[in-house]
């Protein structure tokens, strides 16, 4: 089984690929803020932001389907939070709404220009928790695993069983299969963690850094920058 | 007195919930020799290899590795001695990528880290793969692929003594026969714990047999191997290329 639905496309080699994931981080995390804060009267922000975030994605050379493929899944969620907030009459939703899709397309980009592990490095570096960044990485790693482990117990399950169990029964089944995948990542914690202890782990995760910070990463700050700031003083 | 790479006196040991997996082992392994534990599941082949770098502490009896005792004092020079290739490469394999699974190790054993690209280049080629391989993901490889990223991920800390749990177990006839070679070529003391007997009779000169958390023989592998009354008594067969037709 194969599986890369986080950072399929991080390995391209684009401008915003090389760029050092701290500058990329802090640059996107800008762009979201800045979009999150436009006030509601100032319609043309959004068409500001929602250009420059189109010619991000032209340079990253993500394809333009992926993208929309990714935000169509997370769609129903964001009808569902518009819909949360009644209050704010038809221009409300439609402003919520169209701030979240910029958002969201500005995450898939961060996420698909920068490899997972190069943006959990980022973090560490900018002072984000070291625990935090662990368990991060191996939800990333592990998760493939654990979806593996779920697949393979549901095909076990499907070859014993002749037609379809009352409702009941069903429930009985998943939950006993879900107590299992649990006691399995519980001792599979175990063992990964003897399999570190083995190789002279002791208590800090070390890494190995190939990127730098460099002019490149100044500038496309710097650009960023500025643009948040010409929009939201002169516009 | 540092002749022995590996000498376990009177080893016990009971997992939590008072489950004897080791009872009174006594064994010396040479530096360089190659030996292989052999019995039936649950014999406790894995528990022993858990205890070579004190990832299992021993309740009684001694283990001494390059003529340094077990204790919490020597555990750092004494994890950069012995390797443990376990079974299941996806408990070894926890980095998001092969360079950094590879490149884990090392980093620990604060080598530095200019030299660390060379280390990886060094142990996967050590493992017969491609340097290209060191960006691919772990979850992204086959079973024989990561099998061999497990082995580099040991070799790349230059451990003198090299345990290995089932090292090929699940693999197909091509990827085994790859490891096996990859096997015979290392230079390290080797325990291997194997079911697989053909691999034995193939890479380890000297079989210690354990069953029920007891060694009940140690000796010349071919002879052992061969006995078919000590085999079948526990649980085992003697492998095809030793019986007579």
């Amino acid at each position: 089984m194969k599986h890369n639905f986080i950072d399929r496309y991080a390995a391209l080699d684009s401008p915003l690929h090389i760029l050092e994931p701290r500058s990329k981080l802090l640059a996107f995390s800008a762009l979201i803020v800045a979009v999150l804060c436009i006030p509601m009267d100032r319609g043309i922000l959004f068409f500001v932001y929602f250009f420059v975030t189109a010619i991000l994605m032209g340079i990253s050379q993500v394809p333009l389907a992926y993208i929309v493929g990714r935000t169509l899944v997370i769609l129903p969620f964001i009808v569902l939070a518009s819909l949360a907030a009644p209050w704010k009459g038809l221009p409300g939703l439609w402003i919520l709404f169209i701030r979240a899709i910029i958002c969201l397309v500005l995450l898939i980009l961060l996420t698909n220009t920068t490899r997972f592990t190069e943006l959990l490095r980022g973090l560490r570096k900018m002072g984000c928790p070291q625990i935090l960044v662990m368990n991060l990485s191996f939800l990333y790693r592990y998760l493939f695993v654990l979806t593996e482990e779920a697949m393979r117990m549901k095909q076990a399950r499907d070859c014993r069983r002749v037609g379809r169990a009352p409702f009941a029964e069903e429930l009985k089944t998943l939950s006993s299969m879900l107590g299992t995948l649990l006691i399995r990542s519980f001792e599979r914690a175990e063992r990964m963690h003897s399999a570190m202890l083995s190789r002279g782990f002791a208590g800090e995760f070390q890494v190995h850094s190939p990127r730098r910070f460099t002019w490149r990463d100044l500038a496309f700050l710097s650009g960023v920058a500025c643009f948040v700031a010409v929009t939201f003083v002169v516009l | 007195m540092t002749d022995y790479a590996v000498r376990i006196t009177r080893l016990s040991y009971s997992y939590p919930d008072g489950t004897k997996a080791l009872e009174g082992i006594d064994l010396d392994v040479a530096q360089g020799e190659r030996i292989a534990i052999v019995g039936p599941s649950g014999a406790g082949k894995s528990t022993l290899l858990l205890h070579l770098n004190g990832v299992l502490e021993a309740k009684t009896g001694t283990v001494r590795i390059m003529g340094l005792n077990l204790e919490s004092a020597n555990l750092r020079q004494i994890r950069r001695h012995v390797g443990l290739l376990f079974q299941d490469p996806n408990d070894q394999l926890f980095c998001p990528t092969v360079f950094e699974d590879i490149a884990f190790g090392p980093l620990n054993l604060s080598v530095p880290r200019d030299e660390i690209p060379r280390r990886v280049e060094k142990a996967l080629a050590d493992a017969g793969l491609d340097y290209t391989m060191r960006s691919r993901t772990s979850h992204h490889l086959s079973l024989g692929e990561r099998r061999r990223v497990s082995l580099a991920a040991v070799l790349a800390m230059e451990p003198a003594i090299l345990g290995m749990d089932e090292p090929t177990s699940n693999l197909d006839p091509r990827n085994r026969r790859h490891l096996i070679d990859v096997i015979r070529g290392l230079n390290a003391t080797l325990i291997v714990a194997a079911h697989d007997l053909e691999l034995v009779l193939d890479v380890c000169s000297r079989t210690v047999l354990m069953d029920h958390g007891r060694i009940w023989a140690d000796g010349e592998t071919r002879s052992m191997l061969g006995d078919a009354q000590l085999m079948e008594a526990h649980g085992l067969e003697v492998p095809l290329s030793l019986r007579r037709v």
